[in-house]
Order: C-alpha cells, then sequence, then structure tokens
C-alpha cells in the first residue's frame, strides 16, 4: 500500500498549484479550475486520512463538495456569462469598474 | 445516534424557512404575466409581502420557541393554545434536549437561538426595505435567494460538524453571490457577484483544505488510541481525540489557521477584506445591507463555536507585545489579536478618503469587524467569569451592528432610489429636503461611531471592558485610538447632510414600508442603548454550548 504520506504531499502540492492558479492566472475560467484543483487536493486528502483508518466519515465529506462545487460552478459560470456580455471580455483585471 | 421525532420541532425555524423559500418561488408561478409597470410593480409587491409575512411569522415562531419574552410555566392550564406553545419550547433551547447537538452535528442551544433571532430578523427588515424598491426582475426568485441565505445563516450558526459547516457556508454563499450580481444588465453589480464569487469559492477552499488537515489528525490520532465510529467530522470528538493525543502537532495547529482564513475571508478581516469594499459598492444596497449584517453575524458564530469547541488546547494567550515576535504566538487567541489590530487600522485608515457612501461604509464595517474580533480574543481570559464577559460583549456587539448597518444602508437606498447614486455628494443638504431621513440617518451614524447613549457605544464599551479583562490592554488601546479616528469619516458624511447645501431643494420621499423598517431599526438603536440590559439577560443564557 502506498504510504499516506505520499497522498498528503501530492495534496499539499495540488493545492499550492490551484491557490497560486488563482493568483496568478488572468482568465476568469481558469481561476476558476483553479479553485476546482484546490477543491480537489482537500477532496484527496480527506480520502487519504479515511481510508487510513478504514472510516468512511471523511469520504462522506468528499461527496458534498463533489456536489456542492458543481453547483458553485454553475452560479459562477452564469456570472461570468453576464459580465461577458456587457464587456466582452473573461479577464478578471479588464473587469474593473469598482476600486478606490 | 438517531434522528428522533422530538428533533423536528427542534429544526422548527429551518424546516419553515424552506418551506417559505419554496412557497414564495411557487407563488410566482401564479402571478400575472408582467409586460407593463403596473403589473411588474404587482408582481413585485405579491412576492415581496409573502416574504415579508412568512419571515416576520417565523421570527414570532421562533421568539415563542425561545422562550426568551415569555417562558410558560409548568402548572399552565392544558388547552390547544398552551400545548403548542409548550411544544415548541420543548425544542427550545431552555429544554433538555438541547443540551446534545441533532446527530452530533447541529446543536439547538442558545447561541444558535440568538444567531438565528438575528438572522432572521434581519432578514426581514431587508425584505421590508425592498418591498416599495423599483420592481426588480423575476421577483419571486429575488426573495427565494434571500430566503434560501437566511436558512443557510440559521444552519451555520447551529452547525457543529465539518460536514454541516461546510454545507451551510455554501448554502450561505452561492445565493449571495447571485444576488450580488442580481442586476444582470448593470456593470457594477455583476462585477460584484464576480468578484464575490471569486473571492467565495477561494475562501471555501481555504476553509476545506483546513478541514482535511483538521480531519487527517483526529483521523491518526484515532488510528493511534485505537478509536472507531464514523464521527470524526464532529467539533465534539475532534476535540476528544485532541486532549487524549496530548501535544497537538503542526498538523493541527495548519488546519486550524486554513479554517481561521477560510472563515476569515466571510467576516472581512484584514488580510481577507479585499473583496468587500467592491462588493459592497457594487451589489444592490438592500443586499449590501444583508451582507454586511446577516452573514457575517452567522459567520461570527460559527468562529466562535468551532474555534471553541475545538481548539481548546489551541487557546494560547492574548498579550501580544508591538513589535511581534513569533514567540508570542501561542494559539487562536494571540493570531485573532493580530488580526484584530490589523482590521482596526486598515479599517478605519482606508475609510478617510472614500468619496462613495457605499464604499466608505465598507472599510467602516471591516472596522467593525476588527471590535468584534476583541470580543473573541477574550476568549484567552484565565476566569470563567471573563470569557463569558468575552461572549456576551460579542453578541451583543452583532445584535447593535446589525441593527444599525441595516439602517444606515437603508437611509442611502431611499436616498439611491430617488437620486440614482451612491456618493457622498447626494446626500448633500438631505437636512433640507427630508428631515426625518436625515434624523434617522444621524442617529445611524452616531451609533455607528461609538456616541453615548446609543447601542454602539455600550456595544463598544463591552468589548474593551472585555479584551482589558483578558489581558489584550494594549489592543483596547489601539482600539480607542481607532475610534477617534473613524469619528473623522462618520462626521464627514454628517456635515454632507446638515452643512453643505444641496443642488436642489426637491423633497425625498421615503415610502411606507422603508420607513418602517427605518424606524424599527431605529427603535432598536436607541432601545438597545438606553436599556441593554433586555439584551444582555438573554445572552446571559449562552454559557452553555451545546456539546462542549
Amino acid at each position: 500500500m502506498v504510504p499516506i504520506s505520499y497522498y498528503i504531499m501530492l495534496s499539499a502540492a495540488l493545492f499550492t498549484l490551484g491557490v497560486l492558479g488563482v493568483l496568478i492566472r488572468r482568465n476568469a475560467i481558469v481561476v476558476f479550475m483553479s479553485v476546482e484543483l484546490m477543491l480537489n487536493a482537500a477532496n484527496l486528502a480527506l480520502v487519504a486520512f479515511a481510508l487510513q483508518r478504514g472510516g468512511i466519515d471523511g469520504q462522506v465529506l468528499v461527496f458534498f463538495v463533489i456536489t456542492v462545487a458543481a453547483a458553485e460552478v454553475a452560479v459562477g459560470l452564469a456570472l461570468l456569462v453576464a459580465i461577458f456580455r456587457n464587456k466582452r471580455t473573461a479577464d478578471v483585471d479588464e473587469v474593473n469598474q469598482l476600486h478606490g | 445516534m438517531q434522528f428522533a421525532l422530538t428533533d423536528v420541532p427542534r429544526i422548527l425555524p429551518e424546516i419553515l424557512l424552506l418551506v417559505l423559500a419554496l412557497l414564495v418561488l411557487g407563488s410566482d408561478v401564479f402571478e400575472r404575466w408582467a409586460n407593463t409597470d403596473a403589473a411588474r410593480t404587482e408582481q413585485h409587491r405579491a412576492s415581496a409581502s409573502l416574504a415579508a409575512l412568512g419571515l416576520g411569522m417565523i421570527l414570532i415562531i421562533a421568539l415563542i420557541q425561545s422562550g426568551y419574552v415569555y417562558r410558560l410555566p409548568d402548572d399552565a392550564p392544558i388547552n390547544f393554545l398552551t400545548n403548542i406553545v409548550r411544544n415548541l419550547q420543548n425544542g427550545g433551547p431552555a429544554s433538555e434536549l438541547a443540551t446534545t447537538p441533532i446527530l452530533g452535528a447541529f446543536a439547538t442551544d442558545d447561541l444558535t437561538m440568538i444567531g438565528r433571532l438575528v438572522v432572521i430578523a434581519a432578514a426581514f427588515l431587508t425584505v421590508l426595505l425592498t418591498y416599495d424598491a423599483r420592481p426588480t426582475a423575476n421577483p419571486g426568485e429575488f426573495y427565494t435567494l434571500i430566503i434560501g441565505s437566511t436558512l443557510g445563516m440559521c444552519l451555520m450558526a447551529g452547525s457543529s460538524e465539518l460536514i454541516m459547516t461546510f454545507l451551510a457556508i455554501e448554502l450561505t454563499s452561492i445565493p449571495l453571490y447571485v444576488l450580488a450580481g442580481y442586476f444582470r444588465n448593470d456593470r457594477q453589480s455583476t462585477e460584484a457577484g464576480m468578484k464575490y464569487f471569486l473571492f467565495g469559492a477561494m475562501s471555501s477552499g481555504i476553509l476545506l483544505y483546513g478541514m482535511s488537515l483538521t480531519y487527517g489528525y483526529a483521523a491518526t490520532a484515532a488510528v493511534t488510541q485505537g478509536s472507531t465510529g464514523n464521527n470524526l467530522t464532529q467539533f465534539e470528538r475532534i476535540r476528544e481525540l485532541v486532549a487524549q493525543a496530548g501535544e497537538p502537532t503542526v498538523l493541527l495547529t495548519l488546519g486550524m489557521l486554513f479554517l481561521i482564513a477560510g472563515i476569515g475571508y466571510k467576516v472581512t478581516v484584514v488580510p481577507f477584506h479585499g473583496w468587500s469594499p467592491d462588493v459592497y459598492q457594487g451589489a444592490p444596497t438592500p443586499i449590501t445591507a444583508f451582507i454586511a449584517t446577516a452573514s457575517k453575524v452567522a459567520s461570527f458564530i460559527l468562529l466562535f463555536r468551532l474555534l471553541t469547541t475545538t481548539f481548546p488546547v489551541l487557546t494560547g494567550a492574548a498579550d501580544v507585545i508591538i513589535p511581534v515576535e513569533a514567540s508570542t504566538f501561542t494559539g487562536w487567541t494571540s493570531l485573532l489579536a493580530l488580526l484584530a489590530f490589523l482590521t482596526l487600522i486598515v479599517g478605519n485608515l482606508a475609510a478617510l478618503p472614500q468619496t462613495n457612501a457605499k464604499r466608505l461604509l465598507a472599510y467602516s464595517s471591516i472596522a467593525h469587524a476588527g471590535f468584534l474580533l476583541m470580543g473573541l480574543v477574550a476568549w484567552s481570559a484565565s476566569l470563567a467569569m471573563d470569557r463569558e464577559a468575552g461572549i456576551a460583549s460579542l453578541l451583543y456587539y452583532l445584535v447593535a451592528y446589525t441593527v444599525m448597518n441595516l439602517g444606515v444602508f437603508g437611509v442611502l437606498y431611499v436616498v439611491d432610489q430617488h437620486t440614482r447614486s451612491d456618493e457622498i455628494s447626494v446626500l448633500n443638504g438631505l437636512a433640507r429636503r427630508n428631515l426625518g431621513l436625515a434624523v434617522l440617518f444621524t442617529i445611524f451614524v452616531f451609533s455607528l461611531a461609538g456616541i453615548p447613549p446609543l447601542s454602539g457605544f455600550f456595544a463598544k464599551f463591552y468589548v474593551f471592558m472585555a479584551a482589558w479583562q483578558a489581558g489584550a490592554e494594549w489592543l483596547v488601546i489601539v482600539g480607542l485610538i481607532t475610534t477617534i479616528i473613524s469619528l473623522y469619516y462618520y462626521l464627514r458624511l454628517l456635515r454632507a447632510v446638515f452643512i453643505v447645501p444641496p443642488d436642489t431643494d426637491a423633497p425625498i420621499p421615503t415610502p411606507r414600508w422603508m420607513a418602517t423598517s427605518l424606524v424599527l431599526s431605529a427603535l432598536l438603536v436607541i432601545v438597545l442603548g438606553l436599556f441593554p440590559n433586555i439584551i444582555l439577560t438573554i445572552i446571559d443564557n449562552v454559557q452553555a454550548v451545546a456539546g462542549r
């Protein structure tokens, strides 16, 4: 069996990639994907820890997260479409009416 | 542990909120198809009045259930009415059922009850504010989303388990993303929705990662201790496993930091506040009021329950000395003390140069989050009495903050309806254009600034006292200095209202239900300030938190 620490290291790496993606990438769709990566990094850690002790509580949480993430992305894409209609761009830097 | 029939009345306010949300959504189907302005207004008012009536009734039911206003005596005569009241109160926070959370996931103690009452009242006042407004597109959906997110906030206030926490936060946030971007053709509104969504989604990612680390620590500890059972997501179980495992490890501390950061986004503490000025400015004004008050109340209650139930071993001390040294970080209270320091400074200083009233109030609301954190910092006190004073001051502040912020955004909304702008300059000469509105505005702004005898003053006074007792004297001094700084920008608002001459003398009308909502808020601000004991005696019940 693969040691649990490998999973955790992979999940930490994925989470870091996700955070970097959110902070660095400017296209809103790519930012969404990075957020998904963050959520899935946490999912991986949860499943790995649940596997380690043979429990299911962590795995149940993962199911809920997957479901909620789908709902969240639906709302996010709808907002993105509304922005795109107004401004013809998906670049988060160009969406800058509010500042100060 | 099984879900029993007696658990149904315990979640009655939540069930009723869900029913109301579906009812408001469904009733929209039976409305006349709105092509003209008159029909659109009719459709809007039908949804708004249904939502307001429903929320008002749920508020009354929750008040009866809580037993804060009237507690049925044991020897009351048995008849139809007393049976209803008794059944309600048996599910309330005073019954012995309330000492254990439902399935370990949802506590129905006094903390939840106060959270529910404040959140439902905030939703009710928000809906009243929108009743006379220009009709929104698809009003049924608009009010369903408000009620849905109110339901999420009630669940947040009571959740005592990780899955429940995550679902409640998402149920609160997703409708709020939509509401912030509700005016699809308005660039500012869509931008606000987008920014709220991006930051919110990132914060739930961070929160979830914190959950996975905390769960991981509990799971590892359970393996070493040979403990079984699939309940490691409960706050209470994690606390027990942590206590048996001895010294907390880096894993647990990291998990706690991520959890604080995740919820920190929701309560807009510096450095997680970046989204809030943009969202508050761009979102429709009543939604701004709702986001600024209700969602913060729920998040603060959740933060309190999470930290005190799950991480008592990592409590720490609040006497951080400036300059901050790494060795002074002993636990979450010292971290929160540092965050409170940053929040007070940044919030108050950034509010000074603002020219947009909503943006200014957004920074003011960030600054208030700093004061609220001071109530949590008081948990580091060694005496139980001082800790209790801390939570009482936090809850009193939350109640006062909710009513005064709903009021101040409400006045801006009335002016915005007439002038279609929320710059400070549109407030110019408000006293000449509508004296009553100007007086209400003055009450709210004075309360925000902390001028006695309004409730904002006592709220600040209590958190300062609690934080001082807990040994965070330096933080109280910072709080006092920033309060004085804040006077400058609050008085700038009043200067516009009373001194600067207006461009036009045309009076600004205040529609009836908006006025009702504002007067209710103003009365609460004054009454809570003159008689703080009314609410403090209720808050004193909170000492027993279920499952701690």
